[in-house]
């Protein structure tokens, strides 16, 4: 008997058997009727039957539950293998009886884990990627924020696919070259930029660190966004430029010391230290890669040789300058030419930098030229004029010893003084024949070079034209005494024949009178006369017919008195005759007259000047005396031949304008202002 | 130096003259407002209607000459170099220019549109006043004359100018490279004041002697002078002429002024005359009355030729 492996059931069962027996003793005892009983035990029945039916609705739910399970997982499944891009691995067939539900749902279960477990792999894959493509195109675009990752989680919810994830590789496979092209790229730049810094000797990891904090590391991750290409490109650029800049500046120097070494031939040692400099003259920007070569300090010490090289320059330069004035000047003064004094200003301003040495230098060499041109031309002339003034000088020496009374005494060196005036004599003879000639040669020379002939900052013409005039006023002071001599003499014949002889009449004292008041002092300087002087002298001859016939009256006079007292002009100078008795002021009013003659541009053409020739000269001398102080035998003279008698305001008016020039009311007051200011000033100190 | 009161002069008296004395005055061309020049360096602005000084402006010397440009601005010529531009409005001058030495006369030519000075350092400049300050911009060019500038005027395009020696130089506006004509005075003394007649047939031009003499500029208008013809005259007798310079006649005196007439303006419509009566240093420095300005109405009968018949012009 196997009743040790007791059915459960049937061990229940017994329990039950055992149960009802107990029950059906109990109703005895209790004394249950049949009908109860029997109700008892159909609810009894009920009752188990209800137990049974609730097992078997549970046990219906759960086989549901394990239903739906598995469809849901099947669902799951399909969800996930279409997310993940593969065909679902278990297709339900329905008429496929495997095994039992449960067996199914363990095997589904066990599907979707797996499932999931590799869909959790490959979403990883794809965050994976995802994030280093977005970490790259962080880096490309610069910016620190994320895209928006719920898109991509989304997307990765509904696309695992296999392709994509290899489209997403692939994707990360560009961005890593690209990556990697930036890095190259920046390294590249940053390669530039390290040349032109060292070029020119600025800080490379400043530059650098200034583009981007990242790019001055040597180690560590560069920035590779475009943005800090763009800087690198524009910072490269802008320091090309100023390489290029600076390479310009430093060839236009290095031009210019050519030019001045050229210019001075200085010497090849010098040149030498400068040869890194010169021999990149002509290069281009790319060809200079040297270290320094362009940085700030080189430039300036560059500059500051050129600076030096210059300054040399110019000083050499005035050098020459001045030695080319001084050549100038001698020309000139050789020449008796008055030097420009307009190049003497320039010159004088050269320090001041206001004009250009090198116009200078031109201008002075210009002058030269034509000064030495001027100066051969003038040769001839200037020969024969040097050779009038001697004459001219020998002639003053003449009138001075024809006064000294003991000329012909014998003494030590006589024979000499008189081979000299004999020498003398026939020199003053030849003179007027001379002064014609030159001052015909001097208009000819005047008339081709269309300017005047000056000696000294003088026109010669005007000299000889005074020497001229002078000697026809000796000639007729010396006429005019003589005539009053003749009638003194005939007075005192008359006389004589009337009262007897009386005492000669003191003939060498007039004499000596006469010629003392026709020379005048003899005048050491020869060529000395005022401008003003000059032009009242021309005006008398303007007045008079031309020089060729004054000079053939003086030369018919001059015949006349070959052995009277000889003539004796001399260079009048403005206040050399103030001893003369009727001279009292002639240069004053003369001066005056002409003066204001000359102002009025109408020419004073008086026609009693012009008619009577004889009288001519004799009306000249007393319209020079202008104060009518009586002359004894020309008063009358006078009268018929005065011809502008103005009225004596005018001619004070006129004089003491004269004197000072003339001015205006306003003028003078504001002279007054000035002054008034002035001495209070004075005071003061 | 004050002295008795002086007999009342014809005139009402400006109040606010200048301290020192007067160079010159003149009438604007659109009211009656008169700018004197000053040798107390100053210009100064009146209503000689209304008798106010409307502005003073201050120069850096005295000031020899001024003139308007409209009523909102003149220009003034000064001892100090100096030509300047004076706003009137705005109370203030500007430098427009400078001579070499003192400038002695400016005037304002609308045919030309430009400023023309003269000055003692013998050049007549020409100054356009619309560029901006400052030499280079403004100045149109420079005329040398043959001797300092004492006065010049302005007629339609024609300018006379009158210098020291007795010179006069006529100019055509349009063409100053050259003069139109080169003249002299016929007066034997130095050239005091030159202005040309309102007509443009010519100018008259005194000398300090203290005659004018009336020249036109072409011969032929000589003979055929006509019109009123008048023109006034101050002198340093202290006394203002009215003349009619076709019969050569005086046709009316005014009252003795206290001192000499240095300047003297008729408005534009002739109705006011202003009188400088200030003392211009003719006799070197000497004590004399202070310097007033005197606003005289005009009558026509003053001014107005008189007829030599009945029943002519």
């Amino acid at each position: 008997m196997s009743t040790q492996r007791i059915d459960p059931l049937v061990q229940v069962e017994t329990t039950c058997r055992a149960l009802l027996n107990e029950l059906q003793i109990i109703w005895e005892e209790v004394g249950e009727t049949d009908a109860d009983r029997d109700e008892m035990l159909l609810e009894l029945e009920r009752e188990c039957v209800e137990v049974y039916r609730r097992k078997v609705d549970q046990a219906n739910h759960s086989k549901a539950h394990i239903r739906q399970t598995i469809a849901d997982s099947e669902a799951e499944l399909a969800a996930i293998c279409s997310a993940m891009g593969e065909r679902p691995v278990h297709i339900r067939q329905s008429d496929q009886n495997i095994g039992s539900l449960k067996e199914e749902l363990r095997k589904i279960l066990s599907q979707v884990e797996e499932m999931k477990k590799r869909k959790e792999e490959r979403r990883n894959h794809f965050i994976d990627v995802l994030d280093q493509i977005e970490m790259i195109r962080n880096e490309i675009n610069g910016s620190t924020e994320s895209v928006s990752s719920e898109t991509v989680v989304d997307e990765t919810e509904t696309d695992l696919s296999l392709m994509r994830l290899e489209e997403l590789h692939r994707q990360l496979h560009e961005l890593l070259k690209e990556k990697s092209n930036r890095l190259k790229q920046v390294q590249e730049h940053l390669n530039t930029l390290n040349s032109l810094c060292s070029v020119m000797g600025m800080d490379f990891k400043l530059t650098a660190t200034e583009v981007h904090p990242s790019l001055g590391d040597s180690e560590g991750s560069r920035s590779i966004s475009n943005n800090t290409l763009e800087q690198l490109g524009i910072e490269i650029n802008k320091l090309r430029e100023v390489k290029i800049q600076r390479m310009e500046r430093l060839q236009d120097l290095a031009t210019t010391m050519l030019e001045l070494w050229n210019l001075m031939d200085t010497p090849i040692e010098e040149q030498q230290k400068f040869q890194n400099v010169t021999c990149n003259v002509a290069a281009s920007e790319h060809e200079i890669t040297e270290p320094n070569t362009l940085s700030d300090d080189f430039i300036n010490y560059v500059e500051e040789e050129v600076s030096r090289l210059e300054d040399l320059k110019s000083s050499k330069m005035k050098e020459i300058i001045l030695k080319k004035r001084a050549e100038l000047k001698e020309i000139s003064t050789k020449t008796h030419l008055i030097p420009d004094t307009q190049l003497e200003d320039a010159i004088e301003a050269i320090d001041s930098g206001v004009v250009d040495a090198a116009t200078i230098l031109e201008q002075i060499e210009l002058q030269i030229a034509k000064v030495k041109e001027e100066a051969f031309s003038r040769k001839e002339i200037l020969e024969k004029v040097e050779k009038w003034l001697a004459a001219c000088e020998e002639e003053s020496w003449l009138e001075e010893y024809n006064r000294d009374e003991n000329r012909y005494n014998a003494g030590r060196g006589t024979h000499l003084t008189l081979k000299r005036a004999e020498k003398a004599r026939s020199l003053v003879n030849k003179l007027p024949g001379r002064v014609e000639a030159l001052t015909s040669k001097i208009m000819a020379w005047e008339e081709e070079r269309g300017s005047e002939f000056l000696y000294d900052g003088t026109p010669v013409l005007s000299m000889l034209e005074d020497y001229a005039n002078l000697r026809e006023e000796k000639e007729q002071e010396r006429r005019r005494l003589r005539d009053q001599k003749r009638l003194q003499g005939q007075l005192i014949a008359e006389q004589e024949v009337l009262y007897g002889a009386k005492q000669s009449p003191p003939k060498p004292q007039s004499a000596k009178k006469g010629s003392k008041q026709c020379t005048g002092v003899p005048s050491t300087k020869k060529v000395a006369l005022g401008g003003p002087m000059l032009q009242a002298r021309k005006l008398d001859s303007v007045n008079s017919p031309r020089i060729s016939q004054t000079r053939s009256n003086k030369k018919t006079e001059f015949m006349l008195q070959n052995d009277a007292i000889p003539a004796s002009p001399a260079f009048k100078r403005g206040q050399d005759i103030a001893d003369a008795p009727f001279r009292k002021h002639p240069s004053n009013g003369v001066n005056a007259n002409e003066i204001e003659s000359q102002l009025k541009t109408i020419p004073t053409n008086d026609p009693s000047n012009n008619t009577m020739t004889p009288l001519k000269t004799i009306s000249s001398v007393d319209e020079e005396n202008r104060k009518p102080k009586a002359m004894h035998s020309t008063a009358s003279v006078q009268m018929q031949t005065d011809i502008t008698p103005p009225p004596t305001l005018q001619t004070s008016l006129v004089e003491e304008t004269h004197e000072e020039m003339e001015q205006s009311f306003e003028e003078k007051r504001l002279a007054l202002m000035h002054s008034d200011k002035q001495i209070p000033s004075m005071i003061q100190v | 130096m004050t002295s008795v009161h002086p007999p009342p002069v014809p005139g009402r008296e400006l109040s606010n003259p200048p301290t020192d004395g007067i160079s010159n005055l003149r009438f604007s061309n659109h009211s009656d407002n008169l700018l004197v020049s000053s040798w107390d360096k100053t210009v100064r602005l009146y209503d000689a209607s209304a008798n106010v000084l409307r502005g003073e402006f201050m120069h850096g010397g005295p000031v020899l000459d001024c003139c308007f440009h409209d009523d909102s601005s003149g220009f003034s010529a000064s001892a100090d170099n100096k030509v300047r531009r004076i706003m009137f409005s705005h109370g203030k001058e500007e430098i427009l220019g400078r001579h070499d030495a003192p400038v002695r006369c400016i005037e304002y030519s609308y045919a030309a549109g430009q400023v023309i000075t003269g000055s003692w350092d013998k050049t007549l400049k020409c100054w356009d006043p619309r560029g901006a300050s400052g030499q280079e911009r403004t100045l149109v060019g420079t005329y040398p004359q043959p001797e300092r500038v004492y006065s010049l005027s302005l007629v339609g395009n024609r300018l006379v100018v009158a210098t020291a020696g007795r010179h006069v130089n006529v100019y055509d506006l349009r063409n100053m490279s050259q003069p139109e004509q080169r003249r002299e005075s016929s007066l034997k003394y130095q050239t005091r004041c030159v202005r040309c007649y309102p007509n443009g047939t010519g100018y008259a031009l005194s000398s300090v002697e203290g005659r004018v003499a009336m020249e036109f500029f072409d011969l032929s208008e000589a003979s055929q002078a006509k019109k009123y013809g008048t023109f006034a005259t101050g002198g340093c007798d202290g006394f203002v002429n009215v003349w009619d310079g076709n019969n050569k006649k005086r046709l009316y005196q005014y009252s003795k002024y206290p001192t000499s007439v240095a300047a003297l303006s008729f408005s534009r419509d002739g109705r006011l005359l202003a009188v400088a009566s200030s003392y211009t240093f003719e006799e070197g420095d000497k004590a004399h009355e202070p310097d007033a300005i005197f606003v005289r109405s005009v009558n026509e009968i003053e001014v107005k030729p008189k007829p030599k018949y009945m029943g002519s012009e």
